[in-house]
């Protein structure tokens, strides 16, 4: 059938499966626009209230449900609006089709009104990017773009299209989209080479990653963890890829990890990399990271395996299957000792609370309460900063894709976004954004989105008047010289939220945390709860960067 | 070991494929010699050839790097025991005419061609491999290189194997 380019995006979305896109209308997307509407009842249009906005909520879309998000936005400013969105699914390794329109053909190059060379300055944060200049071209770009999105390691792809492609006539076919297989990269003699270091072990222990929820794998890696029966330690980016009530959790590793998981790093005699790449805030000393240990890496990205640390033995593949063949080919055994050793050093604890106050709630006491509230299959979105690193310790995830916070890029302004994405796309589950006051700030106009299409999301924003994290830098590195950032702002968030249009409430300490919350999360509407903590909480126990759990911080002043 | 190797790749000669490749080069910071590209004489595939410098480490993660570029197809060493690489040099040489014909006399064992004549220069051309371009040139430099322009390497394997398409 003859169709404009317009309607042959809306047709390839369909393809795709695609029913729902993030986006922002502006003068290069006109047509596309105009597709949209004639396409509303098969593709529903969330609109932000700043293109980042929407590419942060299609990147939520994504982590919540395994499919591939996808943004709309404008030439120039729209574009490079989601430059930001873009590069935070690049480095978390997000599936996500970003559709720019730009100038017509014959501006092109010409620096036209709001003409911005949006490949160019996406090209070292996508996994690969197009500009279509042929209406003939437009579907099976659109087709390859969303298989290069979905296939191996996820990520990223942007399609730029100039205005009168979008309105250009030419036939169009229908393809059903084929399936995405990820071959195994390893031979059988190299599973059975990992097999043999694990049957060696006598300490081994798990480091999985956000790997093992973007291949879907939680099973395979719970199956082969209760198999070898060993500790499982999970970067941010993992959590909820196994549960944290199984007794071979032992938390977060990296920078703000538990003292356990530090110390079975440097202890054990085997790690068992899936799924995680050792990025600096997990081995911040790449060369003493698991200095007494065979180093096993599985990962579907081949540049992956010693990058950042030198492994003694890799496995390429997809995770699901790599699991499978690695479970298959070791022999059932246990650890006692050495699990009983990791439980012991988890009852150090390491952390001082500060003392009770009138004035500010404990952040612990309040993640702690909401996590009693919600159910396994709610979901919990975060900011950056200090509240990220509370939450990504105290919350206990039981189940995958129910967590979305920027690992990677670590974006100061994501969560308002990502938890529209996530509420869009989980209807019926409740959606709690933690932020900062910092963090929330940066984005807080998407409350206009939340309130537009009434999202039930509740924004708790840990509200301890400083950009808090990097003030405890300063007191640790810089001698509490706090350059920029007490910014002595007064704005109170009940009362801007209620300028949305949306509830505002307020916790003042830890007595009246749980009336609040409680009555918060009963309500099918979003709310925004000004939560006063202290400014002089930290983030312990704390890796300096670079260093090992030999200097690991416990206490501050 | 830190050396120096050389790798063949075939891309789709597609817009900006340079450009992606010499993005990752300075993003990834490998350290790069030289980068030559051209057709291959497969219809819709470029060949680039890079000489680097690193470690067997730094070669293969260039090479899985690479391999991530979805217009690139393949990457391989091109080892110097089981394949040919070569260069050609075009060097211009400080001549005041009374050594003249010790110039000639020694390019002639580089089989360089003289190929202009300036009142104070000679211009030569030469082909070899990248060490004997290097050798020529530190003969050249006492009598004082003007300028010269080398082309980067062009390299294959020996034999029949070729470095297909078709992954």
């Amino acid at each position: 059938m003859q169709l404009n380019g317009s309607e042959i995006i809306a047709e390839c979305l369909l393809e795709q499966g695609v029913d729902t896109v993030f986006g922002y209308p502006g003068g290069a997307v006109l047509n596309i626009y105009d597709a949209l509407y004639k396409y509303s009842d098969k593709i529903t249009h969330i609109l932000s209230s700043h293109e980042q906005g929407a590419a942060h909520a299609a990147d939520g879309y994504a982590r919540t449900t395994g499919k591939c998000g996808v943004v709309i936005a404008t030439s120039g400013p729209g574009a490079t609006n989601l430059v930001t969105g873009i590069a935070t699914a690049f480095m978390d390794s997000i599936p996500m089709v970003a559709i720019t329109g730009n100038v017509s053909n014959d501006l092109l190059a010409r620096d036209s009104f709001q003409e911005v060379d949006i490949t160019g300055i996406t090209l070292p944060i996508t996994k690969h990017n197009f500009i279509v200049k042929n209406v003939k071209d437009l579907a099976d770009v659109i087709r390859k773009a969303f298989r290069i999105a979905m296939s191996g390691r996820k990520g990223p792809v942007l399609i730029d299209i100039p205005k009168d492609v979008t309105g250009a006539v030419c036939e169009y076919t229908p393809e059903q989209p084929r399936l995405i297989e990820n071959p195994l990269g390893s031979e059988p003699s190299d599973f059975e080479a990992a097999a043999k270091a694990i049957a060696q072990a006598k300490r081994p222990m798990i480091y999985m990653g956000g790997g093992i929820v973007s291949a879907d794998a939680e099973q395979e890696l719970l199956a082969f963890a209760e198999k070898i029966d060993c500790p499982v330690a999970t970067s941010i980016m993992g959590l909820g890829g196994f549960p944290s009530s199984h007794r071979l959790f032992i938390g977060t590793i990296g920078m703000h990890g538990g003292y356990e998981t530090g110390k079975a790093t440097d202890n054990c005699d085997l790690i068992i990399a899936a799924g995680a790449r050792f990025s600096d805030r997990v081995a911040g000393d790449r060369e003493k990271f698991g200095k007494n240990a065979t180093i096993i890496q599985l990962d579907i990205d081949r540049a992956e395996i010693n990058k950042n640390v030198f492994v003694d033995y890799s496995l390429v593949g997809d995770l699901k299957d790599t699991l499978r063949c690695l479970t298959d080919a070791v022999e059932s055994t246990k650890h006692e000792e050495w699990n009983a050793q990791v439980s012991e050093w988890a009852k150090r604890s390491s952390v001082t609370e500060t003392p009770a106050s009138e004035d500010y709630a404990h952040p612990y006491h309040i993640i702690e309460t909401v996590n009693s509230i919600l159910s396994d299959d709610d979901i919990v979105v975060t900011d950056v900063g200090q509240h990220q690193m509370w939450v990504s310790q105290k919350y206990r995830f039981e189940k995958p894709r129910r967590w979305c916070t920027s690992g990677g890029l670590g974006t100061m302004g994501y969560g308002m976004g990502a938890a529209i994405g996530a509420a869009v796309a989980n209807p019926g589950k409740k959606v709690v954004l933690f932020t900062g006051d910092g963090s929330f700030h940066m984005n807080l106009n998407e409350l206009a989105t939340v309130c537009s299409y009434k999202l039930p999301i509740v924004v708790i924003v840990l509200n301890n008047k400083v950009l808090g994290m990097v003030r405890q830098w300063q007191k640790l590195f810089y001698g509490h010289r706090f350059s920029q950032t007490d910014p002595h702002r007064k704005t109170d968030f009940a009362a801007v939220a209620e300028a949305f249009g949306v509830k505002g409430m307020k916790i003042h300490n830890d007595s009246d945390a749980e009336a609040v919350l409680k009555e918060a999360l009963s309500q099918e509407l979003p709310v925004v709860i000004d939560c006063s903590i202290s400014p002089d909480e930290n983030v312990l126990p704390m890796i300096p960067p670079g260093k090992t759990v030999d200097d690991m911080i416990t206490e501050m002043e | 070991m830190e050396n120096k190797q050389i790798i063949s790749i075939l891309a789709h000669n597609h817009p900006g494929v340079l450009l992606r490749i010499t993005s990752l080069i300075s993003r990834r910071g490998f350290n790069i010699d030289s980068l030559t590209a051209s057709p291959s004489g497969i219809e819709g595939y470029s060949r680039l050839t890079v000489r680097m410098s690193g470690d067997d480490n730094q070669v293969e993660q260039f090479i899985n790097q690479m391999l991530k570029i979805v217009d690139i197809k393949k990457a391989e060493v091109l080892p110097e025991e089981t394949s040919v690489a070569m260069e050609l040099i075009l060097v211009k040489v400080n001549s005041d005419g009374s050594n003249q014909n010790d110039i000639i006399s020694l390019t002639s064992t580089y089989h360089a061609s003289l190929v202009n004549l300036g009142e104070h220069s000679l211009t030569f051309r030469a082909s070899g491999t990248p060490s004997q371009i290097d050798k020529l040139i530190e003969e050249l430099s006492p009598f004082g290189i003007l300028e010269m322009a080398r082309t980067g390497i062009a390299a294959l394997q020996n034999g029949d194997n070729c470095l297909a398409a078709k992954k």
